[in-house]
């Protein structure tokens, strides 16, 4: 491990926010002009074709394939058959979509037209607001097209779920979803306004529905008080003070909060702090977890914050520290660490998922 | 160069969603513009030294907050440790300014037994055209609180040194007359640390090699 380990560890940079690449990055290493597809990767994608052309995919063996990695040719049906969206029955699907898609325009018929109400119009405010702030180093989200779609998936999310509404960090969270059932990184440079009217619906009620249904299992994140969030901020602590004692006394002799700095890990789900197509990788594997969102995350967040434990342990001061978690140099991440940070997260789950207290120093 | 110090000083920076709080800071502390900058989620933190006579330096240690109502039970505990605080508005977003009143009691609630001096800073200065706040109107209020009132703009480089370095002015005076004290267990105020040690991360990035003797 001590050798993989070493093998991974980033030189510091500057500290610079990492920045959300170019959409075109986000095929990263599977881009057209990119090395052909290896021996292992096509038959890879031969397996994932043929469960999806099964009548009835299998969901469990595809989230077996799933969890290392999907390929880009299939992802954007595989995210939304893991996501719960679509059926498994591939006779169904057609139906299944055209009715969601009527439904999702039905709710904006109905609601869309309440944002300018007195009871609605701060959360319409808000996140018309954080819109052209979603992103803003990606050119794709400057389009008018694209942030009318994005206002429209936030505010009918936020009113039909009142116990949280809208939440700063949510915004973040369409955005794979997006990218992805669009295929939008396949398409640039182009305008999305330029698509049939019908594909940009599609593109929009499937990335609404997606994205309600990763929302379902994180809600707690985003009500009074921010429960969800504050739960696995103490999880996280109580973790790294089994996995790697150093740096959690290290944090505790420089009175460095985990919240002061895994909040936004926990509320924005590592995006602030990943390049985009790392993100999309994460998911496909969260998306193969019972309960990825909500449970594996801490996990990679335990592993993602050990990765770091060479240069969190050369800071000694308060400042240092603060300045390094929040600016983590992840920006030439790419499939091969996020894959070995997915590999710790699952050894660390594995170790100590419930375990009893004798783990416990 | 040294990093020497005599009071690290901690700030909090508070206002509605999108007043530029968080442009307001990084022209501070890096010296530039961010044309685009994503929604700040919970609190950020960010340092910058200042020199407030020759010779004399204060750090600060200055937490950005969210502006929104959500993250309030995550912000409010910074209330706490702070010594001092800039209060932002937009001059052009009137709502901003009425809402000047509900920060005040949301930080005066949350940080007892101690006080915050507050600035108040009438943000984006540069849109006069679009403004909807007049300097008067401002002034009175910041009087009417005791607070010092400053318009600032992070895109044109206005005030900006100066609303951190007045404040900074400020609460160095109250510690020097004693109306602020250093107390075990609060981190507004830390007293200086002695020359010829290195305790800083500065220090250590630049090249400097960490000592333990």
């Amino acid at each position: 491990m001590s050798s993989v380990r070493s093998s991974l560890q980033k030189q510091q940079s500057l500290p610079v926010r990492p920045i959300i690449p170019l959409v075109a990055r986000i095929s990263d290493q599977n881009a057209s002009g990119a090395p052909p597809m290896t021996v292992r990767e096509k038959s890879r994608l031969d397996k994932f074709k043929q469960l999806l052309a099964s009548p009835n995919t299998d969901l469990e063996e595809l989230r077996k394939h799933s969890w290392s990695g999907i390929p880009r040719e299939v992802r954007p049906i595989t995210w939304r058959l893991l996501s719960g969206y679509l059926p498994a029955n591939k006779e169904r699907r057609e139906l299944v979509l055209k009715r969601k898609r009527e439904e999702y325009f039905g709710f904006i018929e109905q609601y869309y037209h309440s944002r300018t109400d007195e009871h609605y119009k701060d959360t319409y405010r808000q996140i018309h607001i954080d819109i052209p702030r979603t992103n803003p180093l990606i050119p794709l989200f400057q389009q008018p097209a694209v942030q009318e779609v994005f206002e429209r998936i936030l505010f009918i999310w936020a009113i039909r779920h009142p116990a949280s509404g809208y939440v700063q960090g949510i915004n973040d969270l369409v955005t794979p979803f997006f990218v992805l059932v669009g295929k939008l990184h396949q398409r640039t440079p182009f305008h999305v306004a330029a698509l049939p009217l019908e594909t940009q619906r599609n593109i929009e009620a499937d990335s609404f529905w997606c994205m309600s249904k990763l929302l379902d299992g994180i809600q707690d994140n985003y009500t009074f008080a921010q429960p969800g969030i504050q739960n696995k901020v103490k999880a996280l602590e109580e973790l790294v003070s089994r996995i790697d004692e150093d740096v959690h006394n290290h944090f505790k002799k420089y009175e460095v909060e985990y919240l002061q700095f895994a909040f936004r890990w926990m509320n924005n789900l590592l995006m602030r702090e990943l390049p985009l197509r790392c993100t999309i990788r994460l998911w496909d594997t969260y998306q193969a977890e019972a309960e990825g969102f909500s449970h594996f995350h801490l996990y990679v967040c335990a592993a993602f914050l050990i990765e770091w434990r060479k240069e969190i342990l050369s800071m000694v001061d308060f400042q240092g520290l603060l300045m390094l978690l929040q600016n983590l140099p992840t920006i030439h991440w790419g499939n091969e660490e996020v894959g070995l940070l997915l590999a710790e997260a699952y050894r660390l789950k594995y170790m100590f998922a419930d375990a009893p207290s004798h783990y416990k120093r | 160069m040294e990093t020497i110090w005599l009071y690290q000083f901690r700030l909090i920076v508070i206002g509605d969603s999108t007043v530029g709080k968080s442009c307001l800071i990084r022209r501070f502390t890096e010296g530039r513009f961010a044309q685009v900058s994503d929604p700040t989620v919970g609190v950020d933190f960010f340092s910058r030294l200042v020199e407030i006579e020759p010779g004399k330096r204060i750090k600060l240690q200055i937490w950005d907050t969210a502006g929104q109502e959500r993250f309030r039970s995550i912000t409010r505990a910074y209330y706490r440790n702070s010594v001092g605080g800039l209060l932002l508005f937009d001059i052009t977003n009137r709502r901003s300014f009425q809402n000047v009143h509900n920060w005040l009691e949301e930080a005066q609630s949350h940080v007892q037994p101690h006080s915050i001096v507050f600035l108040l800073v009438g943000h984006k200065c540069d849109l006069e055209a679009q403004r909807q706040v007049t300097q008067q109107e401002a002034e009175k209020l910041a009087g009417a609180y005791g607070m010092r009132y400053v318009e600032t703009s992070a895109r044109d480089a206005i005030n900006v040194e100066k609303a951190f370095v007045d404040l900074t002015r400020d609460i160095f005076e109250l510690v020097r007359s004693g109306d602020i004290k250093i107390q075990d267990g609060w981190e507004g105020v830390k007293s200086g640390f002695v020359p010829n040690t290195v305790h800083s991360s500065e220090e250590v990035t630049k090249g400097g090699r960490q000592c333990f003797c």
